[in-house]
């Protein structure tokens, strides 16, 4: 078994199909000797140097894309940067008609709603990955998952235009009087109930990034191996105590990195969150202020633009981009020490439960 | 040797595994037919087959050939069906009140006529205004199915585009709710046609239980509505021009577009031409399709596209906003009378929107704008819609399908303009229109068409 996931692994499409043809008169090799004559049979024929030639030239093609499209929209961004100078990522005006560019105020939004899309999601994304994978049984876990599965490929302009129809009426109507009741929390609820604005924007974005988050949570949960969950078990873990001291840190980075994915088609999203966001243009006092983000500032601003505005419009991509590859760096920095010490900080605690004095 | 055994029964039940992974692929399929024929069975291409077999007689050639044309196979049988999608046409505008599809033809639009040796085929692209897309939709449908060998595929992705695809000539036609400035004129790749297509109107649509359509409003009471001065619909101000009317003490949400928009630059000029509270507000004079910062006071709520605001007004208590008429036509909106500077109270209708073509005298390119227009009974948010189209065109026939196109555009097909929200083109403005037309010339500077 592990055996033959190795040869796929490392031989990759060309050997995965030649496995499939290979076993049939050749029962009698040796393990080592069997994978290197696949991988010198494979060098053989020609079909292994198509598709190593696939190979390359499809990640030289991608990365001709990538290169390109970030070139191209610097290139063309760069007329408002001049035009605008370090004003463009601080100043908080846009006014296409006296030619000020400011993307202060939609980045203002993008980092409050998409932050505030995650605090929603994250508990609740990990929470249904949890029960989808440890919990529930099969029969009901199985459905559940590919239903999920299925609402990832929602196209974001249904989810904002549900939304709009469904959601806008009843937070007008219900949850933002009764989030403005409540002492305290109501400091952050001022102003009129619209039902659109920023509030709705981060629900939208919350419900948009549960799939993900739930799909690649739920893969990374069942990644943990059986030896983990039967060590804690044996050490008299109950159900619950192995999920939260064996399974969660096993599965920590994979996790994180479903996080960060989220993150990333968030902080992008741009139909849906134009949608309910309202288009106001100034600093938000309020969570139920109406704002812009990037993403739909360029949704709204890109198709009347020209001139410099449209370069404008073009450097909010640029920004967008920029954001989205620090989220990405950045999250994988913190994941990578995080695996090992977290995994190492897993072990002894997992030991510890039975006996006492845990170390700290 | 124990791997090898492991993966044996794998192998051995993979053939199963296919068996079922057909049976799935059927499955799938069977139901994607499934979907497809329920959606063919509701799509309008049906029941104009259904209402074809209604008017014309009921006999077999037609309904075969009435189905052809939704399917459009062989050229042989084409020909019988335009036949038919013209006869089921002609009964359904007979059937809508008011088309004066024929008056128009025979007014200063005259026909174009070319010496000109061509092949009446070309498949034309156009881009452009949104506000257009339900007329050029039932339009453009409508030239195909009398032109077979006329393809022409409309992208409503905004004026903006529109003008864009002129200056890099990446489009057979752009459209665009203003005509073209100095500058984009300027920045295209030779002198650009501007001809006047379509007649269209914003509504200012409002959602308000016990109060019934037509509630009067004027440019100083509807700038101090967006700037969040009036905030209750029972506001002095509001009752002041409307006596007698039992207004609620509800909270008005005044609804703007978030992207850029026509009916937002139509909306902007009026409030500039009535209102000094508004243009002290925006800090300028001039019009602008973005909506401006001023307009977007807390309180305010924004949305995209015609049909998102149109959305949030029909959800929402208290809500008021612009659209363009035709979408507020179909959505049933009740909208608002409004002031025009014979000091009348209008509601948007196709008849108060010609109104306001009538008064554009002397149109043009560089004089287009009517919004505030005189007259009695004009409507004051009203604006023509702008198809441009470069006066050299590199190929022959390529100009003579657009002229051709056009000139049908500018007469026959405004019998349409009604029943979807638009007024009729005006005398006037169809002459203009025909006038520009015939300065279509080929790539070496000889005209296209003759009147």
């Amino acid at each position: 078994m592990v055996h033959s996931v190795g040869i796929v692994t490392s031989g990759g499409p060309g050997a995965e199909s030649e496995a499939g043809t290979r076993p049939a008169g050749s029962t009698s090799f040796e393990r080592r000797g069997h994978v290197a004559a696949l991988i010198a049979h494979r060098h053989r024929r020609p079909g292994g140097r198509v598709y190593t030639a696939l190979r390359w030239g499809g990640v030289l093609i991608f990365v001709a894309v990538v290169v390109s499209l970030v070139v191209s929209l610097v290139w063309q961004a760069a007329p408002a940067f001049r035009h605008s100078g370090f004003s463009f990522i601080f100043s908080g005006t846009w006014d296409p008609d006296t030619e000020k560019f400011g993307a202060g105020v939609f980045i203002v939004d993008t980092l409050l709603t998409t932050g505030l899309g995650l605090l929603m999601a994250i508990p609740v994304g990990i929470a249904t990955a949890v029960a989808l994978s440890e919990f529930l049984p099969r029969r009901l876990a199985g459905p559940l998952s590919t239903a999920i599965d299925l609402l990832a490929a929602v196209p974001s302009i249904v989810v904002g235009l549900w939304a709009l129809l469904i959601l806008v009426p009843v937070f007008e109507r219900d949850v933002e009087p009764f989030l403005q009741k409540i002492p305290l929390v109501r400091h952050l609820f001022t102003g009129e109930d619209l039902g659109t604005g920023i509030l709705l924007a981060s629900v939208v974005l919350a419900v948009m990034m549960l799939p993900t988050m739930v799909a690649l949570t739920r893969v990374a949960l069942r990644g943990v191996s059986v030896a983990d969950r039967e060590a804690a078990l044996a050490l008299g873990g109950t159900q619950w105590q192995v999920v939260r001291r064996a399974v969660i840190p096993g599965a920590r980075s994979g996790i994180e990195a479903a996080i960060t994915l989220a993150m990333g088609r968030a902080l992008g999203e741009a139909i849906a969150v134009s949608l309910v966001i309202g288009g106001g243009v100034s600093l938000p006092h309020s969570l139920l202020d109406t704002g812009t983000t990037l993403g739909s500032a360029v949704v709204n601003f890109f198709s009347e633009s020209s001139g410099i505005q449209r370069s404008a419009v073009i450097g909010l991509v640029v920004v967008l981009l920029a954001f989205t590859a620090v989220a990405n760096i950045g999250g994988q920095l913190l994941i990578r020490p995080r695996r090992s010490r977290g995994y190492e900080r897993a072990e002894p605690e997992e030991v510890a439960p039975t006996g006492e004095g845990a170390p700290a | 040797m124990q791997t090898i055994t492991e993966s044996d029964p794998s192998g051995g039940s993979r053939g199963h595994r296919r068996v079922l992974g057909l049976v799935k692929v059927a499955a799938v399929l069977a139901a994607a037919a499934l979907i497809t024929a329920a959606c063919g069975s509701s799509s309008p291409s049906a029941t104009k087959k259904s209402s074809n077999k209604n008017a014309s007689a009921s006999t077999t050639t037609t309904t075969s050939a009435a189905a052809s044309t939704t399917t459009s196979t062989t050229a042989t049988t084409a020909k019988p069906a335009t036949a038919t999608v013209k006869a089921a046409t002609a009964t359904t505008t007979t059937a809508k009140p008011a088309t004066p599809t024929n008056a128009a033809a025979s007014t200063p639009g005259g026909s174009l006529s070319t010496g000109l040796t061509s092949t009446p085929s070309a498949a034309l692209t156009g881009i452009g205004s949104s506000s257009i897309v339900p007329f050029y939709g039932k339009a453009l449908y409508e030239y195909h199915a009398a032109n077979s060998a006329v393809t022409v595929n409309y992208s409503g992705s905004g004026s903006g585009p529109g003008v864009t695809a002129i200056e890099q000539n990446t489009a057979s036609f752009g459209q665009s709710e203003t005509p073209m400035t100095a500058a984009q004129l300027a920045a295209s790749k030779g002198p650009v046609l501007q001809v006047p297509v379509d007649l269209g109107g914003v509504s200012l649509s409002y959602h308000l239980s016990g109060v019934a359509g037509g509630l009067k409003l004027n440019g100083p009471v509807l700038a101090q509505i967006y700037l969040r001065q009036i905030t209750t619909w029972n506001d002095p101000a509001i009752a002041a021009l409307n006596p007698g009317v039992n207004l609620p003490n509800e909270n008005i949400i005044p609804v703007f577009r978030t992207d850029t928009s026509g009916p937002g630059y139509d909306v902007d000029q009026y409030l500039i031409d009535t209102s000094t509270a508004w243009t002290s507000a925006i800090g300028t004079t001039s019009p602008s399709t973005t909506w401006p910062t001023a307009g977007r006071a807390s309180g305010d709520t924004g949305e995209d596209l015609n049909a998102g605001v149109a959305t949030y007004i029909q959800e929402t208590e208290g809500a008021i906003g612009y659209v363009e008429y035709s979408y507020a036509l179909q959505a049933n909106f009740t909208n608002a009378a409004v002031a025009n500077p014979a000091g009348a109270y209008v509601t948007p209708s196709v008849g108060t929107i010609a109104n306001a073509g009538a008064q554009a005298a002397s149109l043009s390119a560089t004089n287009f704008n009517i919004i505030n227009a005189a007259g009695a009974q004009a409507y004051p948010l009203a604006n023509f819609s702008w198809a441009l189209v470069y006066q050299k065109q590199a190929s022959t026939n390529t100009g003579i399908v657009l002229g051709k196109l056009f000139q049908w555009i500018i007469t026959t097909a405004q019998g349409y303009s009604s029943g979807l929200g638009y007024a009729p083109l005006p005398a006037n403005a169809v002459a203009v229109a025909h006038q520009t037309l015939l300065g279509l010339e080929t790539s070496s500077g000889s005209p296209i068409f003759t009147n």
